[in-house]
Formats: C-alpha cells, sequence, structure tokens
C-alpha cells in the first residue's frame, strides 16, 4: 500500500467526500422514493431509516475497535487470506460497477432533461466521464480535499433552495400522520437503510485517515449530517407536494428550486440548482471510478491503479448507455436501494465478528 | 520545450471552448410567448393562440408590443410544431405569464393540458390559470396592455392584483395543480372576459349579480369578469374565479364571492370594502380591511355529514364615512363593527353554500379533518369532496376597526339649508 504511507487527510475532508457519496440520491429521487413507500409519511420513513443507520455504525465502530487502520480487504485479508481478500474485493467491486453507471446515467438523462435538452446522451455521459477520468487520475488526495471545498457550497446552496420554498409548506399536507401504515413504514421500509450506501466509502478511507477516533468521527459525522440534509429535504418537499403529487415528481429538489420566488426580481433560481447538482454530481461520480480502480488494484495486489481508470471508464461508459431508458436506469436503482445494506452494513459486520475469532498467522520474516 | 507545447496545446483547446456551443441559441432567436389560449376546435380538438412578445418594440416603445396568432390542432405541442413553420424563430414558453381556457373546455376538464404544462420544462409553476368566460383567443386578442410596454409584466401585474382588491386568487400553475390533485380541497382559476361597453350609456344593471344577492345597488365585487360596467383602452378584464372539481369547471362566482373566499381560505391580504351604513341604509362605509389571523377551520362529522366552522379575522381602517355619522366615536365604533360582522358573515354563507353543490371545498376544510386521521387508507374511506355536498356551515366573522384614517370625526358642511353631508 504504497498510497497508504503518502496520503492522509483529516477528518473534514473525509466526512465531507463521504457525505456526498451518500447525499447525492437528494438530487436524483430520494424524496419521491421515500414518499412511494410511506406516502404521507416519508419524512417519518427518513428519520427511521437515519437512526437505523447510525446504530448500525455504532455496532461497526464498536466491532472495528481492534482493527484500526484496516479497509474491508484487510479484514478479507485477516479473515481468509488472499482468498478472502478477493472474495470480498469482488463483492465490493460487484457493488460498486453495478451503480456507478446506474448514476452515470441517470445524472446524464437528468442533464438532458433540465439543461442539455438538445445534446446526445453520448456528449453528456461523456461530459461526466472526462471529469471522472481526470479527478481519478488526480487522485484521492484531490477528490477528497476538493470536495472540502465544494460540499459546504453545496450545501449553501441546498439550505437556500430549501429555506427559499418554505413559504409553500402546509402541514395537512403531511397527515395522515401514518400514511401508508405502521406495517409500511417500520418493517418494510427498513431495506431503505440502503440510502446510506455510500458509507462503504469510510470503510476504504480508514487507512488514510489513520486513527480510530478519526474513523469515528467521520462515520458518525457521515451518517448524521447525512441524515440530517435527508430528513430535511424529504420534509419539506413532503410539506409542498401532498401525496400522491409527489410521487409524480421526476426531480423532487429541482422541482422545489422552480418554485423559488421572491417578488418579480429574485426568480429562477434552478439555475443555481443544476451548478450545486453537477458538482456533486462529478465528485459523486469521481469518487466512485476511483474506488473501483483502487479496490481492483488493493484486491489483486496491483502496483498502480492509475492504468485501470480508461478501461474502468469504458466499461462503466458502455453499462451506463446498456439501459434502454432512462425508467430503466431508475429501476436498476430501486433494486439497489433494497440490497445495497447487505454489502454496506451486513458485509462490514459479519466479517468484523468473524475477524474476532480469527486470530492472524504469524507473518514470515522478510513479508511485509 | 515540452511545457510549452502543453501550453500550446491547453491554449488551442481553450479557445475553441470559450466559443460556445455551436448549437447555442441566442435570445433574439426565439420567439417568447407571453399569454396561450385554449378553445375548443371546430374540426380539430383545440384552437390554441398564442400572444408572443415582440422585444423590438417593447424597447422602442412604440406601437403595438405583441402579436397574436390561433391555429387548430389536435394537441398543445402539435399546435407548437404548426406554429414553428410560420413564424421565423423557435417559439419559447419559458417566459409564458398565462394560460387561459374557454369556459367550454374548462366544463369539458382540463387536467390532461395542466399535466401536459407541469410536465414540459419551459412552463413555469409561476404562470397563471384562468378560465375566460367569453373564447380565449378572443381574450387575448383584448388584452392589450396600457400602462405597461412589458406585456409579460403587465399579465403579472393584473394577475396579481387579488393581493389588492381580493377580486381574483392565487391561481398560479403550481396550486392549480397541487389542488386539483388534493382530496381535501379542490381547484379554482382566475376568471377572465372581455368587455362588452364602448359607451358609459351602455351601461346595463342586469349584468350584476347585486339583486341574487339582496343588494340595493351593485358593490364593487357584484360582477363577473367580462361584466365591469367600465370604459376603458383595454378590454380584457379579470373578476371572480371559477372553481373546479378534479379537473372539470363546475361553477363560477364574481369578484366579492372570490374575496370571501380569500378570506376564509386565509390568502386575503387587504382591499377596499363597501358597507351598507348601519345607521343610513342609502349610503356606505368604506373600509380598507385587512386579514387580522389566518382563518381557522374545525370539521365536525355529525350522523355522517360534515360540519364546517371557520373563524376569521378581521382588521379595518375606515376611509370614509358618507352619512357623516360618527362611528369613530368608541361608543359607535361597535356599531359598525357589528355591520360589517354581519355584512361580511352573511356573503360568506352564502358563497359556502354555493360552492356545497358543486362538491367544491375551495376553502380547504378537508384539510383540518385530514388531520385528525392516521392513516392514509382510512381518510380515503371519508370520501371528503364527495361528502362535502352535505355540509352545513358556521362562520364566525370578527372585524376590529383599528384606525379612522386622517379624521378623528366627521363634520358637516355648512350651508344655507344648514349641516349637510352632500
Amino acid at each position: 500500500m504504497a498510497m497508504k504511507n503518502k496520503i492522509t487527510f483529516g477528518s473534514f475532508e473525509a466526512s465531507c467526500i463521504t457525505i456526498t457519496l451518500i447525499t447525492t440520491q437528494l438530487f436524483l429521487n430520494l424524496p419521491r422514493a421515500m414518499m412511494e413507500v410511506a406516502w404521507t409519511a416519508a419524512w417519518l420513513l427518513t428519520a427511521y431509516v437515519s437512526v437505523i443507520a447510525l446504530l448500525l455504525f455504532f455496532i461497526i465502530d464498536r466491532l472495528y475497535r481492534p482493527f484500526e487502520g484496516k479497509d474491508l480487504l484487510d479484514l478479507g485479508e485477516h479473515i481468509g487470506g488472499n482468498i478472502g481478500r478477493i472474495i470480498v474485493g469482488i463483492i465490493v467491486l460487484l457493488f460498486l460497477i453495478y451503480i456507478t453507471p446506474v448514476i452515470l446515467r441517470e445524472f446524464s438523462e437528468n442533464m438532458k432533461i433540465i439543461a442539455l435538452t438538445r445534446s446526445p446522451l453520448s456528449f453528456v455521459l461523456l461530459f461526466f466521464l472526462t471529469g471522472m477520468i481526470i479527478a481519478s487520475y488526480a487522485g484521492l488526495e484531490s477528490i477528497v480535499r476538493l470536495s472540502a471545498i465544494i460540499v459546504p457550497i453545496i450545501a449553501v446552496g441546498y439550505l437556500m433552495i430549501i429555506t427559499g420554498s418554505l413559504r409553500y409548506i402546509d402541514f395537512s399536507r403531511i397527515t395522515p400522520w401514518l400514511g401508508s401504515g405502521p406495517y409500511e413504514i417500520f418493517v418494510k421500509g427498513a431495506p431503505r437503510i440502503s440510502v446510506f450506501a455510500g458509507i462503504i466509502l469510510v470503510y476504504f478511507l480508514y487507512p488514510f485517515i489513520r486513527t480510530k477516533k478519526n474513523f469515528t468521527t467521520v462515520g458518525y459525522a457521515s451518517v448524521v449530517f447525512s441524515g440530517l440534509f435527508f430528513f430535511i429535504g424529504v420534509l419539506i418537499f413532503s410539506l409542498i407536494f401532498q401525496y400522491p403529487t409527489g410521487t409524480e415528481s421526476f426531480l423532487p429538489i429541482y422541482e422545489l428550486a422552480r418554485l423559488v420566488e421572491y417578488g418579480r426580481f429574485f426568480q429562477r433560481l434552478e439555475s443555481m440548482f443544476v451548478i450545486i447538482w453537477v458538482a456533486s454530481a462529478l465528485l459523486h461520480l469521481s469518487i466512485l471510478l476511483f474506488l473501483i480502480a483502487y479496490v481492483f488494484k488493493k484486491t489483486f495486489k496491483l502496483k498502480y491503479y492509475k492504468p485501470l481508470i480508461i478501461p474502468f471508464s469504458i466499461i462503466i461508459f458502455s453499462l451506463a448507455i446498456f439501459s434502454h431508458n432512462l425508467l430503466s436506469a431508475i429501476e436498476l436503482e430501486k433494486h439497489f436501494r433494497t440490497f445495497a445494506w447487505m454489502v454496506t452494513f451486513l458485509l462490514p459486520i459479519v466479517l468484523l465478528i468473524i475477524a474476532r475469532f480469527v486470530k492472524q498467522p504469524a507473518k514470515k520474516e522478510g513479508e511485509s | 520545450m515540452n511545457k510549452k507545447i502543453v501550453f500550446l496545446i491547453l491554449v488551442i483547446l481553450s479557445s475553441a471552448l470559450l466559443t460556445s456551443c455551436f448549437d447555442s441559441k441566442e435570445i433574439d432567436e426565439k420567439a417568447y410567448i407571453i399569454a396561450l389560449g385554449l378553445d375548443k376546435g371546430k374540426n380539430n380538438y383545440l384552437n390554441m393562440t398564442l400572444q408572443l412578445a415582440l422585444p423590438n418594440k417593447i424597447t422602442s416603445g412604440e406601437g403595438e408590443s405583441t402579436s397574436t396568432t390561433t391555429v387548430e390542432t389536435p394537441t398543445l405541442y402539435a399546435g407548437l410544431n404548426m406554429i414553428n413553420t410560420y413564424i421565423s424563430k423557435e417559439v419559447d414558453f419559458t417566459h409564458c405569464k398565462v394560460v387561459v381556457f374557454s369556459k367550454e373546455l374548462a366544463q369539458e376538464g382540463i387536467h390532461d393540458y395542466i399535466h401536459a404544462m407541469i410536465r414540459g420544462r419551459e412552463f413555469r409553476g409561476s404562470m397563471f390559470v384562468a378560465v375566460s368566460t367569453g373564447t380565449a383567443e378572443e381574450f387575448i386578442e383584448n388584452a392589450t396592455p396600457i400602462l405597461e410596454m412589458n406585456p409579460a409584466k403587465s399579465y403579472e401585474m393584473n394577475f396579481r392584483s387579488y393581493e389588492y382588491t381580493g377580486f381574483t386568487g392565487d391561481t398560479t400553475l403550481t396550486n392549480f395543480y397541487m389542488l386539483a390533485e388534493c382530496s381535501c380541497r379542490q381547484a379554482f382559476a382566475t376568471l377572465v372576459g372581455v368587455n362588452p361597453y364602448e359607451d358609459s350609456d351602455e351601461f346595463d344593471p342586469k349584468n350584476s349579480t347585486f339583486r341574487e344577492k339582496g343588494h340595493d345597488r351593485p358593490l364593487e365585487g357584484d360582477f363577473y369578469a367580462g361584466k365591469i360596467p367600465k370604459v376603458y383602452g383595454t378590454k380584457s378584464e379579470v373578476m371572480g374565479i371559477a372553481a373546479f372539481d378534479g379537473g372539470r369547471m363546475v361553477g363560477e362566482f364574481d369578484g366579492q364571492e372570490a374575496l370571501f373566499h380569500q378570506m376564509l381560505y386565509g390568502t386575503y391580504q387587504s382591499s377596499y370594502i363597501s358597507i351598507p351604513d348601519p345607521k343610513n341604509p342609502d349610503a356606505f362605509v368604506i373600509l380598507n380591511v385587512n386579514q387580522g389571523r389566518k382563518p381557522t377551520h374545525h370539521v365536525e362529522m355529525i350522523n355522517d355529514a360534515p360540519i364546517n366552522s371557520a373563524k376569521v379575522q378581521l382588521e379595518a381602517d375606515i376611509l370614509s364615512i358618507q352619512s357623516g355619522f360618527n362611528y369613530e366615536n368608541t361608543d359607535n365604533i361597535q356599531i359598525l363593527e357589528n355591520a360589517a360582522e354581519e355584512h361580511i358573515k352573511k356573503g360568506m354563507l352564502r358563497f359556502l353554500n354555493k360552492t356545497r353543490p358543486m362538491h367544491a371545498d375551495l376553502c380547504g376544510f378537508g384539510r383540518d379533518l385530514k388531520m385528525k386521521y392516521l392513516l392514509w387508507e382510512e381518510w380515503e374511506k371519508v370520501h371528503w369532496l364527495k361528502k362535502y355536498a352535505e355540509s352545513k356551515f358556521n362562520v364566525d366573522v370578527e372585524v376590529k376597526i383599528r384606525r379612522p384614517g386622517l379624521m378623528v370625526r366627521s363634520a358637516p358642511a355648512k350651508g344655507s339649508e344648514g349641516d349637510v353631508m352632500k
């Protein structure tokens, strides 16, 4: 791990990039997806899954204590040697390679709908892909440090949209209070903790942020702030777009931005949305591409990750245009959001529990 | 050397990028629509009328600032294609301020058109939805701005006049769309029309609604759009609201009823209201009324029929006392407050009873009931909009007169016949 010794960054930077990876769904379809499950109680479902995610991270954090500085691949190796590492690596790779093209396709298609209406899809895909490739070549440190600058700007823009649309809220819109019912919310809605799938990044940032204290800080900050952003977004959206009207909305936060208007002068705030939206999409997709190349390199103990960037970009581009249309891509994301919790929360818990019972074999002399 | 080559390549690439997109559209390459009118077609589904802004005329201030065209078309977007064939610029709806439906079309249902607009990114939620008492084409052709060269601003200000008249309402596209899909209230649109009068001698009291309301003479709000006794440079006018049941227009309300609707709905801001003088029925007291607090609603289901109660709190300033009676006196002010309360309450009950057979819960009583339910399925079983027709209403109006204007008492004029107020 040549990189491990060279690159380190603080918990603020690591939190920023993790929050980006988790919360970008807000700009896609999260408020609508929550409303589709819980109807008028979408805000309640969001609060519920955020609390579950926090509890699960609490468990993971406790279990991680003896394994300071180790990522999921190191844990796999600790348990099952090379085979263990490769199995874990392949699971994570499949997870990342499934979602990256879907997100790339969704962002590009949405961009075509709201801004670049006449540009060919392949051009918009390449527009994002170029940014992803450049960022991945620049490396983790560049992406993470850039996120520390951009994420606060995105957060301010997001809060401006939210506060600007506050005058349209009506509390009767989130009634009946329990919407689709307790069973739908608390039982069927539980797999929606997959909205925190981006927390997987924290496990791979561990070698870079080094200390257990930093890991805990980054993990909790990411879950708490992401949960808060989710909750605010879903609550405000539900207070403005009642059920079932909200389930018709394709890009919920964009719709909120279109509502913002103060007098005849302050209008058309959605242009600001496009800026923060593209910035967060580029960061999100860049870190995903980097992660794919990095996990592949580490899984198969390769020396460099950079030569993998272009091949993986081509694979991602090909998979992105594989879906017949945007609705198929959204359908693929729905499946992901149902099962992603298994890789994000279940896999680390299982690995950490098993790792506690596995004794590290004594290293042979000269082995690094 | 390598650095110089890289620098040169970057400069060349940047210069190519800085020229902007090859397929970009300049502002002056688009035809901006400011009003869209939809009527039933004779030979096809729709007659679509577009009012286009003429930017060069707006800036120069000379000549008409708009141009109007009408096509017969099967659908809204097909009509756009047709229009794009004969106007030199591409039609753009991003500055469209109003969509007008003819009454005939609105009575058949317009939810599909509303959906088409919500789905299209060019249409903005802030544009107004209106129903024309005549044809939409006629309204748009007659909507020529007089005081404002910018037609878009003119529409915007005209349709926002409800903020200081109370005679229409907030009928933006987003508002209309949300209300139309709500299970606890119904949508409404601004009522617009074309005035028939060429001369003030032609004014006809039959065009007022005052008799059916029991008024002695027409009050300022006792008119539907297109019936206001006025002569002015522009024939178009906005007055009253059209009520919808789902996406279908089911009734219309005049200006005064629209004002009471706003008071009960909670969007009322302020306006002048004429109250028959309690001491002299031939005279009026004019009040500048504003909403003191948001109205509160309460719904109770008794024998499966709703009892809807509303409390409306208003504040007022005295603007004119025609009789000269000293209502400014703290002993007499109560008489005026009671008279105002009675006048407004009577009008509100009349308005609410009119909404009942239309199943048009325009004031949102259903919101209060909905908040009492825990599960959506339970709420749906209530069938509120159906039950609304069995409603009974109680209205409690409170008017507090806060200020007497710039006069604290009304002194009569001194003449040969003694003290007079005329």
